[in-house]
């Protein structure tokens, strides 16, 4: 399954993903962030230590962390900020911290988080503004490499046809 | 000199690693008669004063944990606030995360540089410095003794004004750890930490194990 969150206000975007997407057997959910609420990540640690996989925070972010273990992409739709993402989109990120467990190993050379789940969640951005692209590049690859999981590219809200291409 | 602190942790002061990190920065800082505003961006009352200050003066300090290899939600959120100025003024960083490495920190550096330049700002540096995860669960004198190296990081830039000095650098440590440690530590994370995670959660109240999955 692809999950599919938009933290702009635009819903022209996911009107287009659907259209694009419509036909294809692919299984996909769309959440409007713009209609929930979403609250920051607070850092608490609870998510790992008091109650694992579960966020101390009761928002509609739940919704989302409840559909990752069966989903093999994350597609996050953002505005930007600075060159990155803004904190809208940077908070979906932030919050998938309990899709991670506290416990740790050597993986790639590098030491990372042992994954709670065990889904490979790929994840694509598709940004709507200025950005730094190379920069985004680099972090998507990142997160990904944390994630035990692959990069799906960074795309400019105009280049949505190419990000629904790899969409699957 | 005289500098704006802001510490961008969304965590609440009381339990904040970078609060702490940055109560002995200033206890070298303020060594030679320097003066400083600290403002917390967890508590969201006091954004307005923070805004203010950044805007006001020239010698500002962001400190911050990493956060999924970036700025916290919450700090960005802040930062989207804030006026592009003048390379008058000068953004300097304290960036401070759990893993050890400093590889792990890099690509959240990188991103402290592009900051400086989209809020048309001079860069001051970055103070980048892992390993310190353990920092909320020490206390007394365990924290003072975590904790301490930053002191002498705060009189330095309380003496040359940025983060450029080669002791900053160095401060870092190793990129990657020596191959024998990683083996020692590889081992640890498959047995002695994942016993001291699991006494972490059951002091927290944790009646799960770690791996608990509950979706």
């Amino acid at each position: 399954m692809t999950v599919i969150v938009n933290t702009t206000d635009n819903k022209d975007i996911t009107k287009i993903l659907e259209k694009n997407l419509f036909g294809r057997s692919l299984e996909y959910e769309i959440f409007e962030a713009s209609d929930m609420h979403i609250s920051h990540c607070r850092g608490c640690n609870f998510c790992w230590l008091k109650t694992p996989g579960v966020c101390a925070i009761k928002d509609d972010y739940e919704k989302i962390l409840k559909e990752l273990p069966r989903a093999s992409q994350l597609w996050v739709i953002s505005d930007t900020a600075l060159g990155f993402l803004n904190h809208k989109g940077k908070n979906i990120f932030d919050r998938i911290v309990p899709f991670l467990t506290m416990n740790l190993e050597f993986r790639d050379k590098m030491m990372r988080h042992v994954m709670r789940y065990d889904n490979r969640l790929d994840i694509g951005i598709i940004y709507q503004g200025g950005i730094d692209k190379d920069y985004m590049i680099r972090w998507n690859k990142k997160i990904t490499d944390n994630m035990k999981s692959k990069p799906l590219g960074v795309f400019d809200v105009g280049e949505i046809l190419e990000a629904t291409k790899c969409m699957q | 000199m005289h500098a704006v602190i802001i510490n961008g942790s969304p965590r609440v002061q009381n339990h904040s690693n970078t609060n702490r990190i940055l109560r002995k920065f200033i206890d070298g800082f303020c060594e030679a008669g320097n003066t400083f505003e600290l403002y917390s961006l967890s508590d969201i009352t006091t954004w307005d004063f923070a805004r203010e200050a950044y805007e006001k003066n020239d010698n500002i300090i962001f400190a911050l944990p990493l956060y999924v290899e970036c700025v916290p939600g919450l700090m960005m959120e802040f930062l989207e606030t804030l006026p592009s100025k003048n390379k008058d003024t000068k953004l300097s960083f304290i960036l401070q995360s759990g893993f050890a490495e400093g590889l792990q920190l890099r690509c959240g550096e990188t991103y402290l540089k592009i900051l400086t330049e989209r809020l048309n700002c001079g860069y001051g540096g970055a103070i980048v410095k892992g390993d310190n995860f353990g920092i909320r669960f020490a206390e007394g004198e365990e924290v003072e003794k975590l904790t301490e190296p930053y002191k002498e990081i705060g009189k330095i830039f309380g003496k040359e004004g940025d983060f450029f000095n080669s002791k900053c650098v160095s401060f870092t440590g190793p990129e990657i750890l020596p191959w024998l440690l990683r083996v020692y530590i590889g081992i640890y994370f498959k047995t002695g930490a994942k016993k001291n995670f699991a006494h972490m959660a059951k002091s927290w109240g944790c009646d799960k194990p770690i791996e608990y999955k509950p979706w």
